[in-house]
């Protein structure tokens, strides 16, 4: 076990510096620049000059990949030309919120999507096989920013029960905290619900058609203990994969739902850096969400081998 | 009872005659002693926190290293400027209680007594040279343009300064009723340096004390209790204000009333807001002039006749009633309404398609040409985009679109990297703010995008700057805004007003036309 988490961490390497490269580049040869967008209204040239020299940015660009690799290497992601704030702060400060979110949002999506799911594959075309279809179709259909609205205005706005926009840090006072999150995770749950129940539902139907089941149906299991015991373990393999790639994706932020509910997530921080043209800020964001994805799909990988012993038995091999 | 002087509310007078009054007659209709009576009557309350919404996050705490608007609207509650502007942009005693010129080049100040920074320390000449000094030598500066006239800063006595000018401007006063005429506690900025920038504690002299800004959550400010004016407020015991950056989510939290205040309501939203009754809209006129710069120093602008074709096929009217429900007037040139040099004998430029027809022939392109318009990818630019262009198609000049992120249309500016390119200028007290960096040659001045080098303008702004009677500037402005009309360094489209939306309980707020909300006298009902 330790050694495969050692050998993936080790593949992890290309993958970063291809990603580090990419981001680089990506951000540089966008137009616009940093000293522009922060100062949009000084029309004092030498003042801007003088800025981007002690920034370094009138070097050149491959000098100043080496310098930020260097400094990466040991440890240092670089301060934000807005805020001058060190970069690792800026994430530190807003990883909360998103680490918040995507957890809520998660539970959330599986208390709902894990009941339909089994229920439609298990009583497949019927009444409630077709309610859960439909859910997942709408659910999946339904732009983000759309809900979040139609919410906004029935929970916040007509019957005033939940805040509007903002963010209370559940960890300081837990019950104005969950309220805060509540609209936000329901707008990201509902949309993950929606693809995890469909992933789920086939799968599972996939399983129940194997033999083995009919197997422990011929044994007189009763139809809770094939689903339970022998389909639903089988049909995780899928359902997990979702998940893992949609909480690496959650991790990185849910741009719109951050924007829309003014949270302070890595997300908006994400854009907002773009949108200035901070380098620095981006190409660390970006990094580490780049770090959070392998993780968890590392994760992922390891729950393979918890749910089906025989990709465990393969690995040993 | 509305929120704000009820003469100015929208429920009583309409955002026309607003508008017509304003251009009439600068001033008369801002008389914030006409509002004020309709709510004098009431005894003000203390205490309460006002809870303000923006559309982003202030950007740093430090006034001298500021570029971004929306510092300005903390700003004008934690620190003073020397002069401060009334609500018919005169000048009027502020930390300086009196100022004389005994020569074109020396301003002498009166400092106010009394008056101390919120970390103790006192207010006086002394304070006033180091914040000057800091302006000018600070690399990170962003006054530096705005202060270059000053040469030298003399401390006469203990309240009493000098300013030595390289060059008389008549413009300076006015720069310095906002940042540059903010005075920082020099104590606080050498002690913090450049934390300065996140924490401005102890800071500033103004109404409110800075208590804590949580970034991309909150800032806090609260009640000066020694404030040195004692007249009128501060009343509320805080202000936070919060960046809430969808523009339906802030309304949403407005009518909720989960904010009480929204720093500009966009014009889609106008006619609904105004329609609710939990809301009361002030339209605010601004300082603001929204344009496209034309670029002179390539084809096909670099052909006047050109220039004049594309400005008589536009139709101001329609745009400004089409795209912006008419939250805003027709511009004329560079000086918006709510200033006393707005020569309203000006007619802003009309649409005259066999002009326009007869310009393209004189520049040898009767049947037409294309160009390439750069505009930012927000919808109401979009919209005001695509209008001109099937506007500038009836005349027969295809106009294609390019549209680009805020970043990369203020790099293509600075770079000359347009033909045609949209620019939105907030806007500045003195008239010299919304014409000389745009239209003068001057190299490395990088607001003139249009690259326009012409010695007349050249000359008008100069004199501009020299001659400090009122009524004979507003005569150079007008002679500039009758050259700028055809010469078109840009084609002008409005001069927007900026509806600001408050919950009926929020009391006393006199609106300036810089769009700035100071919250000394306001209270909450």
């Amino acid at each position: 076990m330790g050694l495969l988490i050692l050998r993936r961490l080790v593949a992890t390497i290309p993958v970063l510096l291809l990603v580090t490269a990419g981001v680089f580049a990506l951000i540089h040869l966008t137009p616009g620049d940093p000293i522009d967008a922060m100062m949009a209204e000084s029309v004092d040239d030498t003042v801007k000059r003088q800025l981007r020299h002690d920034l370094g940015l009138d070097r050149p660009l491959y000098l100043q990949y080496a310098t930020w690799m260097s400094r990466l290497l040991h440890g240092d992601l670089g301060r934000s030309i807005r805020n001058q704030e060190p970069v690792i702060e800026n994430v530190g400060r807003r990883i909360g919120p998103s680490l918040q979110l995507a957890g809520l949002a998660m539970g959330i999506a599986l208390v709902v999507a894990t009941p339909i799911g089994i229920l439609s594959a298990a009583r497949r075309n019927s009444a409630l096989d077709r309610a859960g279809t439909t859910f997942a179709l709408f659910g999946i259909c339904m732009p983000n920013f759309l809900l979040a609205l139609i919410l906004i205005f029935v929970f916040g706005v007509s019957l005033r029960w939940l805040p509007i926009s903002g963010y209370v840090d559940p960890l300081e006072e837990p019950l104005d905290g969950l309220r805060s999150l509540t609209l936000p995770a329901i707008t990201l749950g509902l949309a993950l619900a929606a693809v995890i129940t469909r992933t789920l539902r086939s799968s599972m139907l996939e399983a129940l058609s194997e033999d083995y089941v009919r197997t422990a149906r011929a044994k007189g299991l009763s139809d809770a203990a094939v689903v339970r015991r022998h389909a639903l373990r089988n049909a995780l393999i899928p359902v997990v994969t979702v998940i893992g790639l949609q909480l690496g994706t959650l991790i990185g932020g849910a741009v719109i739902t951050e924007y829309v509910f003014a949270l302070p997530g890595v997300g908006r921080l994400v854009v907002d850096a773009v949108f200035a043209r901070d380098y620095p800020l981006v190409q660390g964001v970006v990094l580490l969400i780049a770090v959070g994805f392998i993780l968890s799909n590392l994760v992922v990988d390891l729950l393979y081998g918890v749910i089906d012993p025989r990709i465990r038995q393969t690995r040993h091999r | 009872m509305s929120a704000i002087p009820s003469s100015l509310a929208s429920h009583a007078v309409t955002r026309r005659r607003f508008l017509a009054l304003c251009a009439l007659a600068p001033g008369a209709a801002l008389v914030p002693g006409a509002g004020r009576a309709a709510w004098a009557q009431e005894t003000p309350k203390k205490g309460g926190t006002l809870r303000v919404g923006f559309y982003i996050e202030a950007a740093t705490m430090d006034p001298h290293l500021s570029g971004s608007k929306i510092d300005r609207q903390v700003y004008h509650n934690i620190y003073e400027p020397l002069v401060v502007l009334d609500a018919n942009l005169g000048i009027k005693p502020g930390l300086a209680e009196s100022w004389q010129q005994p020569d074109s080049r020396t301003l002498v100040f009166k400092l106010r007594r009394g008056v101390k920074f919120h970390d103790g320390t006192d207010f006086n000449a002394e304070a006033v040279k180091f914040n000057f000094n800091r302006m000018k030598t600070e690399p990170k500066s962003v006054r530096k343009g705005e202060v270059a006239s000053i040469d030298t800063v003399d401390v006469l006595d203990a309240y009493t300064v000098k300013l030595n000018l390289k060059r008389p401007d008549a413009a300076l006063l006015a720069t310095l009723t906002d940042r540059a005429g903010m005075m920082v506690s020099p104590k606080t900025a050498q002690e913090r340096g450049p934390e300065l920038e996140r924490n401005a504690r102890g800071a500033g002299t103004g109404p409110f004390v800075f208590v804590e800004w949580v970034k991309d959550d909150h800032l806090l400010i609260r009640r000066n209790d020694g404030y040195w004016n004692k007249q009128g407020g501060p009343y509320l015991d805080q202000v936070r204000y919060r960046p809430i950056p969808d523009d339906t989510v802030k309304l949403q939290s407005l009518q909720a009333g989960e904010i009480q205040v929204m720093d500009y309501v966009q014009p889609r939203d106008v006619a609904a807001v105004k329609a609710d009754r939990n809301v009361v809209v002030l339209d605010v006129p601004s300082l603001a002039d929204f344009a496209y710069q034309l670029n002179h120093t390539k084809p096909p602008f670099d052909n006047r006749a050109l220039r004049q074709a594309v400005a008589c096929s536009l139709d101001l009217e329609q745009i400004v009633k089409g795209v912006w429900l008419n939250v805003g007037v027709p511009a004329n040139g560079p000086i918006p309404p709510t200033s006393w040099a707005y020569d309203r004998t000006i007619p802003f430029i009309k649409r005259d398609l066999a002009r326009a027809k007869a310009k393209l022939a004189e520049a040898g392109k009767p049947g037409g040409f294309s160009f390439t318009m750069t505009t930012n990818n927000i919808p109401i630019n979009v919209q005001e985009a695509e209008v001109m262009q099937a506007q500038l198609a009836e005349a027969g000049i295809t106009m294609k679109i390019k549209l680009v992120d805020a970043g990369t249309l203020i790099s293509d500016g600075n770079a000359k990297n347009f033909e045609m390119i949209n620019f939105q200028w907030s806007g500045r007290p003195d008239p010299d703010g919304n014409t000389y960096q745009f239209f003068r040659t001057t190299p490395g001045t990088s607001l003139n995008w249009s690259g326009i080098a012409n010695p007349q303008i050249d000359a008008l702004l100069d004199r501009s700057r020299e001659v400090s009677g009122q009524a004979e500037r507003k005569k150079l402005f007008s002679q500039l805004t009758r050259i700028l009309q055809e010469e078109l360094p840009m084609v002008f489209i409005i001069h927007p007003v900026e509806p600001k939306a408050f919950s009926p309980r929020v009391r006393g707020y006199d609106p300036i036309p810089d769009g700035m909300m100071r919250f000394k006298d306001v209270w909450l009902a």
